[in-house]
């Protein structure tokens, strides 16, 4: 049966960390929205380690937090551990991260949802979608349900076609305990999209009370924590915890009543028994094709790569305070359960540990995100969508971004607006989807800081200010939100040219000066003038690092005013590079699948080097002098 | 706008200089090369593969017997079909293969087309296109050399040594800041800056070519002073070949200078002929003279005009203040006016090269040619086997990478943030790419994750 005669604006389909965040953005955008999912009580689910930001993934939540999503606040309320990585660095290679307690997090999540107008959420597992033409038109559920939208945003993560291995056991599934979705597999092939397989893994979870903490070390949450929304632009209402809903809003104190996590490391015997037995991993033994992740090796992987190192950091980290369930951060493996049993124990502190869950590594389709617009919407299928793992990344954080982009420029797509397109210079978020769209990747894409060109900038105390732009111009947050945003900025933006024109108190110079010499000779700051001090932290914070970084910000900005003269070069949509003389047929060839829409993105891509953009911008001059000898011609 | 139809047709041109090398190599380039070969050797070319036998001209004569050998495109220099024919180093025979290859409807190549086209097919990188430029504009032997070791990627290959010892570095300043949390061994910043230095003086090594690339693309600045009437433009005429410059017995006949391209020996040389040096000059002299001092400002090779018959030359001070040993010749003239030339200039000619010529007669002319050659070969710059000249643009991109490096040495000097010192290196390697090419950042994290166990 079909359900509704109207089509909906958007259906996301998957309730992940993308797909949360699709939905609650073309909600709240006003869309009326579908998120369909294939179990409803595993909503935003942390299928691997329960912790948010870390690296670049932290600034990222903060985006997202400016942008109006979910994530950054939904960790703040139900985070049982809070740190600020590289406290003793820079502001802009500082990164909260917060352990949450998982099911308070689904439940908030859950919640949000539910109490989000315009949101439907229907629990359904989507078999295949709906085409017409080269147009997708609806999706088809399990239940013989089918459902009709304008838009479809696809945020399936590893379970298209989910192959989970445990040694040579295998289990089809995208995560334990979870089903997996195969047809839908096929109804992409169908249209044209390809896909391709990666690999991820996830380590054995522990009952803490089998755990000896004491033959461990503690690594304590800060005392004050970093948090991940804006809490002094946000508007109040947002703040609820899970167990407060309706009319009941209860004080939150951030960061009550920190848990801590545990370090331990692996032993000789450890890397005797991975030694001993690495005929028996599923990584090893040839039974996994998926490319796995570099930066997150298995035990395996580690032991084998680095031969010399005698032994591997394992974290033990909290999955709740409800709960007793230990994640054993580091120990990621595919080797067969007697062996991860036996691996466990051979670690202090960890010799009678109990599992609950054996560690497995699981293969799963993702759609390489090369078929997609910057808008990530798909090349091949008018109106779909693609956010998340399946184009092919890791992490919640990077999920969640995709989903929020692609929720919102869904409805733009309904709309018939151009997509929110954010570029490189001006976010995490910009670099993640350039990257994705222009070059895709080989294994589980993972954000770093190092990938960003512009990182001196994205200090995550300025994400709001740096997405305004997007988020005013397309309705991002409430309008008493932004009035506090540009307030804010316009305070930053006054006290950081004041500091360049007051007298330093001592010594010589401006007080910008007097600022610098502090930073650059690590020594006192100078007193402030008052006015300054009554200023919100946010505002100060963010006004010192402008003028102590002054120099190396202004060369950032004259890096992207040089650059934007490349990416701002349009590529016409209609070039046909194959018929480009000169350029070689390998760039020819991923020009023309790729067709990027400026030299800056042409310039980006893998293969394409300097000599072939020398040869389109050739090309281009004489297509402009051509074109207006043909408008002369048309004129007569 | 020029149409860039260049594989329509198919080119040639002698690959080896002119002259009696013992083989000589036509080069052809395009899509008619292997219906060529066939027709001139009577046999179907295998790619990469030499063909021994008799070129067999248009009219059925044999030339001489050959080695041909014919690559298929895109796997060649120019990426088109290329075909090589070695013949006997006898420059008639080379001649003649030409002359046929023209009448089978080849073009003659133009200067550096080859190039041109390796280019437009995408062969070569941005520095090897620079060098095809510098190829076109060659004006000597040796900037030709130049030019075509760039080409082959020596230029290339320096750089690449420096962008992988920047990468090597940079990684290990990006891991403890993207991975904080990890077991990693204790941040070690003596390495990155030993590093760094390493980069820097290849950096160094690299700048210090670039004079020798203007002498090579513009020709060495060659500056004939002296006294009026000593001869210096007879002699600029007599290095010239041909009557450039007026002559006259009448002192000052100079006023402006003169400047003239003269290839001597290997070299490509600028002759600049100034008015003469008058220590109590007329008003209008000084005028000439202010220019030739200005002249003499930016040589690189003075050729200090004395006339024997004068014994004791007068020269304004701030000439003698810019030549010296190493950038100065003292040529002697009019030796056939005084045989043993009596010029007593004890501080002038203290170590200095002296020749004796008359531009008259041109006596002494050769030993003068070979003295400037053996000049200009001192300006080379010890690089190996290889030459390497940079151009402004090269030495532009490694100024600002030197820039980015110093700025790094000084946060590893005074332990400053990671993060700028990362910023620096960044900014260096970009710098560098300014020249091959965009370094892409997976190269940085290829080394990061090579050399640290990453994943707890
Ligand atoms: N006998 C003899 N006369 C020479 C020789 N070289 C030049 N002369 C003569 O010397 C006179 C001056 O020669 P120029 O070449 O005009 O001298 P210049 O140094 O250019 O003189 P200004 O331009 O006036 O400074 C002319 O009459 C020449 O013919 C030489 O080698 N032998
Ligand atoms: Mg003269």
């Amino acid at each position: 049966m079909i359900y509704n005669k109207i089509p909906f604006d958007v259906i996301v389909c998957g309730a992940g960390h993308a797909g949360c965040e699709a939905a609650l953005a073309a909600a709240r955008m006003g869309a009326t929205t579908l998120l369909l999912t294939g179990n409803i009580d595993t909503i935003a689910q942390m299928s691997c380690n329960p912790a948010i930001g870390g690296q670049a993934k932290g600034q990222m939540v903060r985006e997202i937090d400016a942008l109006g999503g979910e994530m950054g606040i939904n960790t703040d309320v139900t985070g049982i551990q809070f740190r600020l990585l590289n406290e003793s660095k820079g502001p802009a290679v500082q990164s909260p991260r917060a352990q949450c307690d998982k099911k308070m997090y689904q439940f908030r999540l859950k919640h949000t949802l539910e109490l989000q107008p315009g949101l439907h959420v229907f629990q359904a597992m989507v078999t295949g979608l709906v085409y017409s033409g080269d147009k997708v038109v609806g999706v088809q559920t399990n239940l013989d349900i089918e459902f009709a939208g304008k838009t479809v945003v696809v945020t399936t993560g590893t379970f298209l076609r989910g192959l989970m291995h445990i040694g040579l056991n295998k289990n089809e599934g995208g995560r334990l305990g979870d089903f997996t979705a195969k047809t839908l597999s096929a109804s992409f092939l169908a249209a044209g999209i390809e896909l391709q397989r990666l690999k991820t893994g996830t380590p054995p979870r522990l009952l803490g009370r089998s755990l000896d903490f004491s033959q461990m070390e503690e690594q304590k949450g800060d005392a004050s924590p970093t948090l991940f929304a804006f809490h002094d632009t946000r508007d109040p209402e947002d703040l609820f915890h899970v167990e407060q809903t309706g009319e009941q809003r209860l004080g939150w104190v951030p960061g009550a009543a920190q848990v801590s996590c545990w370090m331990t490391y692996t032993t000789e015997r450890t890397a005797q028994l991975v030694r001993e037995n690495l005929h028996k991993s599923a990584m090893y033994s040839g039974e996994i094709e998926g490319v796995g992740p570099r930066y997150c090796p298995s035990i395996e992987d580690k032991f084998v790569r680095f031969a010399d190192k005698p032994r591997h950091l394992l974290f033990l980290e909290p999955e709740g305070r409800s709960t007793n369930e230990y994640y054993v951060n580091g120990l990621s493996t595919s080797l067969p359960f007697d062996v991860q049993l036996e691996m466990v124990r051979s670690v202090p502190g960890l010799q009678n540990a109990e599992l609950l869950r054996p560690a497995y590594a699981v293969e799963y389709d993702f759609a390489p995100p090369t078929q997609l617009f910057p808008s990530l919407e798909s090349r091949k299928v008018e109106n779909l969508f693609f956010a998340g793992q399946i184009n092919g990344t890791s992490g919640y954080e990077e999920a969640a971004a995709q989903g929020l982009v692609a929720g919102v420029n869904a409805v733009r797509k309904v709309r018939s607006q151009p997509p929110m397109v954010i570029k490189r210079h001006e976010g995490y978020i910009g670099v993640l989807i350039d990257d994705l769209v222009t070059k895709g990747t080989r294994e589980p894409y993972r954000m770093f800081t190092s990938r960003a060109e512009h990182r001196l900038l994205f200090n995550h105390g300025s994400a709001e200010l740096r997405m305004l732009h997007h988020a005013r111009e397309h309705g991002l947050v409430s309008a008493t939100r932004l009035a506090r945003i540009e307030e804010k900025k316009r305070m930053i933006e006054e006290w950081t040219a004041a500091f360049e024109k007051l007298r330093a108190p001592a010594g010589q110079g401006s007080l910008g000066d007097a600022v610098r010499r502090a930073t650059t000779g690590g020594g006192m700051l100078p007193p402030f003038p008052e006015e300054f001090a009554k200023q919100s932290d946010a505002i100060r914070s963010e006004v010192l690092y402008r003028v102590s970084y002054q120099g190396y910000l202004a060369r950032e900005q004259r890096q992207i005013e040089k650059l934007s003269a490349i990416e701002s070069i349009k590529l016409p949509a209609d070039i046909d590079y194959l018929a480009v003389r000169g350029l070689r047929k390998e760039s020819a060839t991923k020009l023309q699948e790729f067709r990027p829409y400026t030299l800056g993105q042409a310039a980006r891509i893998s293969g394409v080097n300097p000599a072939d953009i020398s040869i389109l911008m050739v090309y281009l001059e004489a297509r402009r002098a051509a074109g207006k000898a043909d408008r002369a011609v048309g004129a007569d | 706008m020029r149409k860039m139809d260049s594989s329509h047709d198919t080119i040639v041109a002698l690959a080896t200089p002119v002259g009696t090398s013992a083989i000589a190599v036509v080069r052809a380039s395009g899509p008619q090369c292997a219906e060529l070969a066939r027709a001139i050797l009577g046999k179907t070319p295998r790619a990469r593969f030499a063909l021994h036998g008799d070129y067999r001209d248009r009219h059925g004569v044999v030339i001489d017997d050959v080695v041909a050998t014919f690559f298929a495109g895109p796997k060649s220099y120019t990426g088109e079909d290329v075909l090589e024919i070695s013949s006997h180093g006898n420059p008639f025979i080379a001649q003649k293969i030409l002359e046929d290859l023209l009448a089978r409807g080849c073009r003659a190549a133009e200067a550096g087309e080859f190039s041109r086209r390796a280019f437009l097919n995408g062969r070569i990188d941005l520095s090897q296109a620079e060098a095809v430029m510098d190829l076109i504009h060659a004006r000597s032997e040796r900037a030709l050399a130049a030019a075509n070791q760039q080409l082959r990627g020596s230029l290339g290959r320096h750089l690449s040594v420096l962008t992988e010892e920047l990468l090597g570095v940079l990684a290990r300043v990006e891991a403890y800041i993207d991975f904080p949390d990890e077991d990693l061994p204790v941040e070690d910043r003596g390495i990155v800056l030993e590093g760094v230095r390493r980069v820097m003086a290849g950096a160094d090594r690299l700048l210090a070519t670039q004079h020798y690339g203007e002498l090579l693309r513009d020709g060495i600045k060659t500056v004939i002073v002296g006294e009026p009437n000593a001869g210096k433009s007879s002699l600029l005429n007599r290095l010239v070949g041909r009557e450039r410059a007026l002559v006259s017995a009448e002192p000052g006949t100079t006023r402006d200078f003169i400047e003239e391209r003269v290839i001597i020996g290997p070299h490509c040389l600028r002759l600049i002929d100034t008015a003469g040096l008058n220590p109590s000059p007329a008003p209008l002299e000084k005028l000439g003279m202010e220019k030739t001092l200005e002249r003499a400002a930016e040589a690189d090779l003075f050729l200090l005009v004395l006339d024997a018959t004068r014994p004791r030359p007068e020269l304004p001070p701030e000439l003698l203040a810019r030549i010296d040993a190493g950038n100065a010749l003292i040529v002697i003239n009019k030796i056939d006016l005084a045989a043993s030339a009596g010029v007593s200039l004890s501080q002038l000619i203290e170590q200095k090269e002296i020749v004796k010529i008359s531009a008259r007669t041109g006596e002494g002319l050769e030993a003068l040619v070979a003295a400037v050659v053996r000049r200009a070969e001192a300006f080379r710059r010890d690089q190996g086997d290889e030459v390497i000249a940079i151009n402004a643009r090269h030495a532009a991109a490694l100024e600002r990478a030197k820039v980015c490096l110093q700025g790094a040495m000084a946060h590893l000097r005074d332990d400053g943030p990671v993060e700028l010192l990362a910023s620096d290196l960044r900014g260096a390697l970009d710098a560098l790419g300014e020249i091959g090419g965009r370094i892409d950042n997976e190269r940085m994290l290829d080394h990061l994750f090579a050399t640290f166990c990453i994943g707890k």
